[in-house]
């Protein structure tokens, strides 16, 4: 009966609910253990600078993922608003390591090939980080913007570029962003071996 | 072996250790009562109105005065404190250090050391909200009821001008700290509380504004006798406080400040959002809270307090309060049962402070007893040991709570002293 109840409501669609993700969350995901802990008073999602932004809100996303709503979790954008500020961090006054347990719900959406995680914009953001890094051994801060923007297509990056000029001429000026060849650590094979390591070692831990 | 000392010593003059007092005194036993201010009545006394009954504290304390007054068997010191125990059960040993009052017991309390008094200092029975000239009656309800003269004139002109005022020879500036030793059977701390320390709790604000008050605070501004003879308003411009939010669990279950819940801080609320309402036709009072834990018999009161449409109950533990632009504390937040996200204004924010068992952190109990994580004191420490907890030092309890406890440790007391 209660698997089928949301269906009865008017005007909301079917769920799906997974009464083995709570379980899976609290075993699988960084500081999952603790999100049992969670008493719902809301000053994480009320501390949130971006809780505006985000569908749910972590207090509201944790409750969905106590009730098994697997898929309504994953498909989020909760996750991928996090700024990593940390206030919520600090202030949960039952010490849910809120942070850690949203960025790894949104690794856990894009590994399980769930698009929305594919195609938020911090996603985009953080593959065009790792290319950079994996490339240069550094953040090399006008060619990893433009691969984020090139994410969106030539026209759309070409256009996000041009609105963003003025910044990029003032940083120049400041000496915040440089002119001329990418600076490259010396050990990027190194780097990129250390990095395979850890990809290996975490699809051991997860026993993928 | 016998008991060498028959005599229960009770630390803390408050509502827990007067209690545990009388009991013991009625009941035969001969009691020494401590208390570390310059008079009894503790946290009570500074309330406007207490439960179950809502009365005035004058009453209770009334009542109790009266039953030590008659009563032989009870000497009570003021501004003395234990400084070291020695020895066990039946046997003892205890050094008392007592602070100069600089007022001995031929005080009548007419109030001519006040008049002839020219500084002011912060008054702590209103917790700083106002001040009190350096020679002063603690409260109205002060028992014993006489003056106290504040160190700080003691050499100056102005002490001198005190001590000339009195016609009855009571003051007495070369009053020193002294010490004196008891031997008793058994002790009974009754140390009580503080409020938490609201200052700690940053994102809150109660530095930043003065209308960001604690709800000890509240109470104060809410008593006939407190800084603003009873009127609501708002600390910063003496305006009428007509919106006002109750932030509920302000340091309580939180593990950050207090992990446990402080258990009097919801009907706390309850009864300000009433005084305001009181005062008040068009006033609206938010209440902040996790959730309701207005136990036992009180439930009547919550129902009655929600049934009051100038009262919203908010289920939200707000993220932060800040201070706006137009210098009113503003509450944000997420409201838990919409998912709303709110930043509210408000003429004063009260924030509901946990109680801190004044043994946790101010006063180090001078002897080995048993306390929880919180630094609460267990009823009864180790078996055939003489130690014994009552009130709030025991746990966060309500009033009529801390008086069953200390009933129930003036009795350990009576048996462990007795054999």
């Amino acid at each position: 009966m209660t698997a089928n109840m949301a269906a009865t409501i008017p005007g909301q669609s079917a769920r799906k609910y997974d009464l083995g993700f709570a379980r899976w969350v609290y075993e699988n995901i960084e500081g999952g253990d603790k999100l049992s802990m969670c008493m719902q008073c809301g000053v994480c999602s009320g501390s949130c600078p971006l809780g505006t932004e985000m569908d749910y809100g972590p207090r509201k996303l944790f409750m969905m993922v106590r009730a098994g709503m697997k898929d309504a979790v994953l498909k989020a954008n909760t996750m991928y608003n996090c700024t990593s500020c940390y206030s919520c961090v600090v202030r949960c006054p039952r010490g849910v390591p809120v942070q850690y347990i949203l960025q790894d719900l949104g690794r856990a959406a894009a590994r399980m090939g769930y698009q929305e995680a594919k195609t938020t914009d911090n996603a985009r953001f953080a593959k065009a980080f790792i290319w950079s890094t994996r490339k240069f051994g550094r953040t090399d801060e006008r060619l990893f913007t433009f691969k984020y923007y090139l994410s969106f297509g030539l026209g759309e990056a070409i256009k996000k570029a041009m609105a963003n000029m003025s910044i990029a001429i003032k940083l120049v000026k400041t000496k915040r962003m440089h002119l001329g060849m990418p600076h490259r650590i010396k050990g990027t094979k190194d780097l990129n071996a250390i990095l395979a390591k850890a990809a290996e070692i975490e699809k051991r831990e997860q026993g993928i | 072996m016998a008991p060498n000392s028959q005599t229960i010593l009770v630390v803390g003059g408050g509502i827990a250790g007067i209690s545990a007092a009388i009991e013991a005194a009625e009941a035969g036993a001969d009691v020494v009562l401590l208390e570390r201010s310059p008079t009894l009545g503790g946290r009570v006394a500074g309330l406007n109105r207490y439960f179950p009954k809502l009365c005035h504290p004058t009453c209770g304390l009334e009542i109790n005065y009266q039953r030590i007054k008659k009563n032989k068997n009870i000497k009570l010191f003021t501004m003395a404190q234990v400084a070291t125990v020695e020895g066990q059960a039946g046997n003892y040993k205890v050094t008392v250090k007592t602070t100069p009052r600089h007022v001995n017991a031929k005080c009548t309390a007419c109030g001519a050391c006040s008049e002839a008094a020219t500084s002011e200092i912060p008054n702590p029975f209103n917790y700083g909200l106002d001040t009190v000239k350096a020679a002063y009656l603690p409260h109205e309800m002060a028992f014993p009821m006489r003056y106290v003269i504040d160190g700080s004139v003691v050499g100056t002109p102005e002490g001198d001008a005190i001590k000339s005022s009195c016609k009855y020879d009571a003051v007495d500036l070369e009053e020193k700290e002294k010490t004196f030793d008891l031997t008793v059977g058994a002790i009974i701390w009754a140390t009580g509380w503080k409020p938490y320390d609201a200052a700690r709790i940053e994102p809150y604000s109660y530095s930043e504004s003065p209308d960001i008050i604690t709800n000890v605070e509240m109470e104060r501004l809410a008593a006939h006798n407190g800084p603003t003879k009873g009127q609501i308003v708002r600390p910063s411009d003496g305006e009428p406080a007509r919106k006002v939010a109750l932030i509920q669990c302000a340091g309580s279950r939180d593990t950050n400040h207090l992990p446990y819940c402080s258990a009097i801080c919801c009907l706390g609320s309850l009864k300000h959002a009433a005084f305001v309402r009181q005062q008040y036709d068009d006033s609206q009072v938010d209440i902040y809270y996790i959730d309701i834990r207005a136990h036992d018999k009180l439930e009547a009161f919550y129902q009655k307090v929600k049934a009051d449409s100038g009262i919203h109950f908010i289920k939200s533990k707000p993220g932060s309060i800040v201070v706006g632009e137009d210098g009113r504390p503003t509450v944000c937040g997420e409201d838990t049962l919409g998912r709303d996200i709110y930043a509210n204004a408000y003429d004063i924010v009260v924030l509901a402070t946990g109680m801190e068992p004044c043994s946790a952190r101010e006063y180090r109990v001078p002897v080995e007893v048993e306390m929880d994580d919180y630094g609460f004191i267990v009823p009864k420490t180790g078996n055939g040991s003489g130690i014994f907890s009552a009130g709030v030092a025991q746990g966060p309890n309500d009033v009529s709570t801390s008086v069953q406890t200390a009933t129930a440790a003036a009795l350990r007391a009576i048996q462990a002293v007795r054999g």
